[in-house]
């Protein structure tokens, strides 16, 4: 199906260089046996052409009618951000997981991408939701501003490298006294340990040393 | 000319912009409808949500696999065992967990319970929006039942952490089995009588048909699921077309909007979709009460659960639309992206589309028949 897809978006769009992705297996060198990879395959696809592509999809053979969410992913080791489209189709009940992946920058200067509003209008919130955690821009987005956080908020917060900022129209972001108390108190009543790790997540107690 | 008209022509009119939320019993939550009205006719209205933002979605990825269930339990905090089922599915489909046939069951029927409960949350609401205060004393009659069965099950009444990777925390008892069969006889009876209480109203029809039409091509082009797709008249139901978990082994039907009192999508018909629905749970609660079986409601789980490296985007039909979970793993203890896909967040970004044009109390009429929940919309 997806190799189909992809024939089909290299023919309707030449610069989008659509290779298809499936889930790497494993073979086990002993028995020869190879089992498959768990999950979904997806295609990737030229950032630049993702316009082109959606339109094509939509209005082509394989009615990929509905945009049901653009998911970002930050790798931050290879400095690029993924985006995720998943489209569906109702009429042939199948979907899909179209990827493209632009430079993640540094936050600052972002990487900008066609935005796909006038293909499907869903794309608006879901791109301004993109936009708002991962900082990357769309271009020809009619209101591309912050939708979940406060328009004045600095940083994108599911950027893998950030760091919360420390105050927000002069009020103390995460005070000491409103963090997790339980935490605390845990790590305190295991301060006496020494080596020990004290936080609930990732206790451990180093193992007693052996008497000479 | 007098003078009094000299000075008319000067007087100029000017559009009128009412904030409503985010205090605002109408809206649900904490949801802030910015409107431009020209006198009572909306010509402009811009949803601003994020009042409710947590960033639930990297919370996930600082949590270790069984960690995030109570997370999704405060998505939509009015269909929680919904929420659970998907996220657990998706980590199954990765793990290739085998899940006991019993608990399969269990977790059908206190998915479908739990619709019933959201929809019934919805129409008492939903009466209260249009004036009519008492529905939602009798809705709450049978929202209880349900919520104490809950109780009874996994010891909350709201958040649940019920559902866990490869079953179900706690096993079901013959005598609540009867109870609830019990249950779904009245509740069978009694929303006929509150139908015919609420949805046959002449004023009920007056405020909702014909208003805040949601037709079909608009509904695809927004993406809207659920409810509000099937309102539109589109046959589309998840658990029919994609069957997951037991689905396939069930006898149901999917109602769809026909524009029975005004046209093919408006609040109305969003409103009889979701009766149909829960009459339409209510009979698969029963076939699930009927085919249950003995036997353990905990799969093979490893003790520490480590995703293989890959990816899954896993969707479920809940209570108000479609959820999706896009999970990308690294072969890691933690997620490494939970992407949430909820349907809420989508239909609100219908409003700027469905309000021009309405009364403002057609607004709120309309608000209420896509029946958002904030906890899911602001993640």
């Amino acid at each position: 199906m997806h190799n189909q897809w992809a024939q089909f978006i290299n023919t309707s769009v030449p610069g989008a260089n659509a290779t298809v992705v499936a889930p790497v297996g494993t073979t086990d060198a002993a028995t020869g046996v190879t089992t498959p990879g768990i999950g979904d395959s997806w295609i990737t696809v030229a950032a630049d052409e993702i316009h082109a592509v959606c339109k094509a999809l939509k209005q082509g053979e394989h009615e990929f009618t509905t945009l049901q969410a653009i998911s970002g992913v930050d790798y931050l080791a290879e400095g690029q951000i993924e985006l995720c489209y998943i489209l569906a189709s109702m009429n042939k009940n199948t979907e899909l997981i179209l990827k493209t992946r632009v430079p993640r920058g540094d936050g600052v200067k972002l990487s900008k991408l066609p935005s796909v509003v006038s293909v499907w209008s869903a794309a608006n919130f879901l791109e301004r939701e993109c936009f708002d955690m991962f900082g990357v821009s769309f271009l020809g987005h009619p209101n591309l501003k912050r939708v979940l956080c406060p328009d004045d908020w600095t940083g994108y917060p599911l950027r893998k490298d950030y760091v919360v900022q420390e105050k927000y129209l002069d009020m103390v972001i995460n005070p000491p006294s409103k963090m997790n108390i339980q935490e605390r108190e845990f790590g305190a009543r295991h301060a006496h340990i020494a080596g020990a790790t004290t936080s609930v997540e990732n206790y451990s107690v180093p193992a007693p040393a052996k008497e000479q | 000319m007098l003078e009094i008209h000299k000075k008319e022509e000067k007087l100029k009119s000017e559009l009128l912009t009412v904030s409503m939320g985010p205090q605002h019993p109408a809206t649900h939550g904490v949801l802030r409808v910015e409107i431009k009205t020209d006198s009572e006719i909306v010509t402009e209205a811009i949803p601003h949500i994020g009042y409710l933002h947590r960033c639930m979605e990297k919370h996930a990825e600082n949590l270790d696999y069984r960690a995030v269930i109570p997370f999704t339990d405060r998505l939509d905090y009015l269909a929680a065992m919904n929420m659970e089922l998907t996220y657990v599915l998706a980590v199954e489909k990765m793990l290739k967990t085998e899940v006991p046939i019993r608990a399969e069951y269990i977790r059908v029927i206190v998915s479908e319970l739990q619709r019933i409960a959201s929809h019934l949350m919805f129409f008492g609401t939903y009466a209260i929006d249009l004036g009519a205060f008492s529905p939602f004393l009798y809705v709450f009659q049978d929202r209880e039942f349900i919520l104490r069965i809950f109780e009874e099950l996994s010891g909350a009444r709201l958040l649940y952490n019920y559902i866990w990777i490869g079953g179900v925390w706690n096993d079901i008892t013959d005598d609540q089995i009867k109870r609830i069969g019990t249950f779904c006889d009245t509740l069978d009876e009694s929303l006929k009588k509150y139908h015919t209480l609420v949805g046959e109203n002449k004023i009920f029809i007056s405020r909702t048909a014909d208003v805040g039409v949601i037709n079909k091509e608009m509904a695809l082009d927004f993406g809207a699921t659920g409810p509000v797709l099937r309102g539109a008249g589109v046959k589309w139901d998840l658990r029919k077309n994609r069957p997951y978990s037991i689905y396939s082994k069930l006898n149901f039907d999917v109602p769809v909007g026909m524009g029975e009192k005004g046209s093919v999508g408006d609040c109305w018909d969003r409103y009889i979709v979701r009766v149909r629905e829960m009459h339409e749970s209510i009979k698969i609660v029963r076939q699930c009460l009927a085919g249950i079986e003995a036997g353990p409601i905990m799969g093979k789980v490893p003790k520490i659960i480590k995703v293989p490296k890959g990816e899954i985007y896993m969707r479920t039909e809940c209570a108000r639309g479609e959820l999706g979970y896009h999970l990308v793993s690294d072969g890691g203890k933690k997620p490494y992206r939970l992407k949430v896909k909820s349907s809420c967040f989508t239909h609100v970004s219908m409003l700027p589309a469905v309000g021009p044009g309405l009364m403002i109390a057609d607004l709120v009429a309309t608000i209420g028949s896509i029946d958002i929940v904030l906890g899911e919309i602001d993640r």
